[in-house]
């Protein structure tokens, strides 16, 4: 969550040396949005000086600023980067800033009405709500010792990313069930509207609550860094340990389960599971107890290229969120693989989308584990 | 150019009004990103037509308020699209590199495709223009031995004010021949050092030089200010060197991880220097660095606090940072990214004067209460030097006036020793042109005149 003061706190750190804007030692691009629209406003430190000029008074709300401010994936590259005091609250200044931004001129449309959906049907696409219906399906129970949190991207949109972990799930034996889950609020959080994702938090913990499960599984890169962060900046806490499913999968899964696969695959790191949360190797390791031959892109871990998508970039510049998918298609490409892989629906959505022309087939991690149990 | 490159909005507005320093900010009307030597002769006519001031940019870096707009209605010609390295020229040992081309792209470019051949870097950010900081006759850590970046010019390509694009240097019989400036007369200087009033350089072909197998390091130690000058001068006139760093030994501290404000003790070594030597063979960087430590030895004969300690050493103590700060100093500049002002009064200055110098700056920065961060680099062989004082600052109101005030002081007392401003703030030049030979100034006004009749670049920098 946008931690109240972290602008004041940084307000004179920001030199403006640019550092952020590529790879340290590297020299190659890290910041999409800098790189898409060119203006200095458009990188980490543009941003951090709108947010400075705001709280000196030297510059007044105006919607002209609105730009700047949303174009950010909130990838986080700046944070790896730079070499200031902030480094490590970047994100946190540019999400207090929307919030501010919100507060004083409202959302962006597309936000707005995204935060009315998940208000009135609990999930930002505006699909009737699911509820449990799955456990239903699937014969679920109403308590277990895991709950697989599937997110709405994967229910609603990347269903096979929600089939592949169910099926996983099962396949393992794992004693799971899910719960009537509410959008987790990162839509609402990355894009300045953290009123609403109180409520939406409050709902899931206590779903959680009432599940009695000790570990909640994601297959979401953006819905694991909700609930492991976020919820406990908004003062809620899920009181469980809260586990990516290729983490999980680092426990459960063993070789003997698998049917070994003749393919060769990159992995793209998501930015909401690698620079935000830290977990770059659990993915990796799946591929490889799967058998897969991996091959890594040059930019890759904390240095990958954002896939697009995030930080409500999608909904508002569509062409930018391709735009930024397709440079990471072309350095797949150029390892050679046949799969380009993910952990996370948003980029396996977003990169999907601009797919064609790429000799790349675009899956998330889970889809191939569970070709390899089937 | 496209919409897309062209804003207005008030964000934009507010970012380009300022830079790190404490120069006054101004708004520009608009900011535009030319692609093209085409689009920047485009611009530069209509700007000329309509008599609009144009504040060229790349990155905004230069630490003296260099492309803050002097006066309303100017428009920022942010020339980063203009990226591409376009030739690397192994014979000459050249690079034709457009103005948005940085010092960190230079040294992926050179390390992928000639790797036998370098550049030469500067204690910037990675991300700035080489071609800027040559026109601004920059330094960097080929300094000492070759001077300053403008002597690493072999020609350009530039667009003048009034919109006719023209070649200077070698350059001018065609593509591929960009080998030098001489013997021509040498119009380079109709450009440099102009701080963008007299054209927009649209591509610069810069000197590159073999990559030597064998460099070694070492840090000097050493006391007062006498001392320091005494024998840098003697080490220097050696010749053996590529590059030498002197600076406060609180820098050194701060790359060694200590917190600021950074005390230095009295009885402790005052100034730490950086060495470099470099050579075909071991046995001729041997031959170097034996020389220089001879001249070290006759020092430490007359007081044991001088030191010469081998890089070696001083990689155990800074770990990696070590490495980064010999092989790419861009890569340790972070000890000067602590806040979000950074300032300096930096000049070039007679070697008779660098010990008067630094003691009387020191007295002002103290005084002020600012961290002592002196720097000096000998130039040229021993020739002159760069000496500034560095201050890094919040630039919250009290703190910007009292850098101000101090700046102001610092500049007055090394005016006093003839010392010459470079990147020179407006205040700054103001300052040095009420001094100077007036038949200069005069000469300056009317090669402006004549450049830029209508006075739409850069309107009102250098105070002229
Ligand atoms: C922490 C720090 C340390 C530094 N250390 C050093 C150092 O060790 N040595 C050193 O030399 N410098 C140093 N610098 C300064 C800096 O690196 C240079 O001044 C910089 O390279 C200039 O590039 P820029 O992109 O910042 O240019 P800008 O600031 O964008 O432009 C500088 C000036 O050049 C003009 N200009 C820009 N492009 C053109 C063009 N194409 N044609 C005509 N005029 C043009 C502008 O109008 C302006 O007047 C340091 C800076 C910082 C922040
Ligand atoms: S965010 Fe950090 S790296 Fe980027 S300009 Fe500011 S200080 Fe430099
Ligand atoms: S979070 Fe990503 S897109 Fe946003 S400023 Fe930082 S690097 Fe650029």
């Amino acid at each position: 969550m946008t931690s109240v003061g972290a602008i004041e706190r940084y307000l004179h750190n920001c030199i403006r040396c640019g550092t952020c804007k590529y790879l340290f030692r590297d020299y190659r691009p890290s910041c999409p949005s800098g790189e898409y629209f060119g203006f200095e406003t458009y990188y980490a430190s543009g941003r951090i000086g709108i947010a400075r000029g705001i709280a000196t008074g030297d510059l007044e709300w105006d919607e002209t600023l609105l730009r700047p401010i949303f174009a950010c994936t909130t990838c986080g590259s700046c944070e790896v980067q730079c070499l200031a005091p902030h480094r490590d609250h970047i994100v946190e200044m540019i999400e207090e800033l929307r919030a501010q931004a919100v507060e004083r001129l409202g959302a962006l449309p597309h936000h707005r009405a995204f935060a009315e959906k998940i208000q009135s049907v609990h999930n930002p696409y505006g699909a009737a709500h699911h509820g449990r219906r799955i456990a239903t399906k699937l014969d679920l129970p109403r308590t277990a010792p895991v709950v697989y949190f599937v997110g709405c991207t994967s229910m609603y949109r990347e269903n096979e990313i929600r089939d592949a972990t169910l099926h996983i799930l099962s396949r393992l034996g794992v004693d799971f069930t899910v719960i009537d889950e509410y959008c987790c609020g990162s839509p609402l959080l990355r894009t300045g509207q953290a009123g609403l994702a109180v409520q939406v938090a409050a709902h899931n913990v206590r779903e959680i609550a009432n599940s009695g499960a000790r570990v909640v599984v994601t297959s979401c890169a953006g819905c694991l860094r909700t609930l492991r962060d976020d919820y406990e900046s908004l003062g809620l806490s899920t009181g469980v340990e809260v586990l990516h499913i290729t983490e999980f999968l680092a426990e459960h899964l063993t070789r003997e389960h698998l049917t070994r696969m003749d393919l060769t695959v990159t992995y793209h790191d998501p930015c909401h599971l690698g620079r935000h949360a830290g977990i770059y190797e659990a993915p990796r390791a799946a591929l490889e107890t799967i058998g897969v031959e991996t091959m890594e892109m040059s930019r890759n871990r904390a240095n990958a290229w954002c896939c697009g998508a995030g930080g409500g970039v999608k909904s508002v510049f569509p062409d930018f969120a391709l735009w930024t998918a397709r440079r990471r298609l072309e350095e797949a490409s150029e390892t050679g693989a046949e799969v380009l892989t993910s952990a996370c629906p948003f980029c396996r959505r977003n990169l999907s989308d601009t797919a064609d022309g790429y000799r790349l087939d675009v899956r998330d991690v889970v889809e191939l584990v569970d070709r390899a149990l089937r | 150019m496209g919409e897309s490159n062209v804003a207005d909005g008030e964000g934009e507005r507010y970012i380009y009004s300022y830079d790190m320093t404490e120069n006054e900010p101004r708004r520009p009307v608009a900011v535009v990103m030319p692609a093209t030597v085409e689009e920047v002769q485009a611009i530069v006519r209509l700007a000329n037509e309509r008599r609009t001031p144009l504040v060229p940019f790349v990155t905004g870096q230069n630490v003296g308020g260099l492309t803050i707009p002097q006066v309303d209605g100017a428009v920022i010609v942010d020339l980063r699209r203009m990226n591409r390295i376009l030739t690397v020229d192994e014979d000459a040992m050249y690079a034709l590199i457009e103005p948005g081309v940085t010092f960190g792209h230079m040294k992926r470019y050179l390390g992928r495709h000639s790797p036998g051949l370098r550049y030469t870097y500067p204690l910037a950010p990675p991300f700035t223009s080489i071609v800027a900081n040559a026109l601004l006759q920059g330094l960097c850590d080929l300094s000492t031995r070759r001077g300053a970046m403008e002597n690493f010019i072999n020609g350009f390509e530039v667009v003048l004010p009034t919109g006719e694009i023209v070649r200077v240097g070698s350059g001018i019989l065609g593509e591929d021949n960009w080998f030098g400036r001489y013997p021509l007369p040498d119009l380079v200087g109709l450009f440099s050092g102009w701080q963008g009033m007299t054209g927009i350089v649209t591509k610069m072909a810069v000197q590159l030089w073999p990559k030597q197998p064998y460099v070694r390091y070492a840090a000097l130690f050493t006391t007062d200010e006498e001392q320091t000058v005494g024998l840098l001068r003697r080490i220097v006139r050696t010749q053996v060197l590529d590059d030498a760093d002197c600076m406060s030994v609180s820098l050194v501290k701060m790359l060694l991880g200590a917190e600021p404000p950074v005390d230095i003790y009295p009885d402790e070594p005052q100034y730490a220097t950086l060495l470099t030597v470099s050579g075909q063979n071991e046995l001729e960087v041997e031959g170097k660095y034996q020389a220089v430590a001879q001249a070290v030895a006759r020092e430490r004969s007359r007081d044991r606090r001088v030191n010469l300690i081998d890089w070696d050493a001083i990689t155990v103590l800074m770990g990696r940072d070590a490495n980064s700060w010999v092989d790419f100093p861009s890569d340790a500049f972070k000890i000067l990214a602590e806040y979000d002002g950074l300032t300096w009064v930096g000049t070039y200055v007679h070697p008779a004067r660098w010990a008067t110098a630094l003691k009387r700056g020191r007295e002002v920065v103290e005084r002020y209460g600012f961290e002592l961060m002196a720097f000096l680099k000998p130039m040229n062989g021993m020739h002159y030097g760069e000496l500034k004082f560095i201050v890094r600052f919040p630039k919250d109101p009290e703190t910007i006036e009292r850098v101000r005030q101090c700046n102001s002081e610092l500049l007055d007392v090394l005016l006093a020793l003839g010392a010459i401003p470079y990147k020179t703030p407006v205040w700054a030049a103001r300052r040095l042109l009420e001094r100077c030979d007036s038949g200069f100034v005069q000469l300056l006004r009317r090669i402006r005149e004549f450049l830029d009749p209508n006075g739409i670049l850069n309107p009102g920098r250098y105070s002229l």
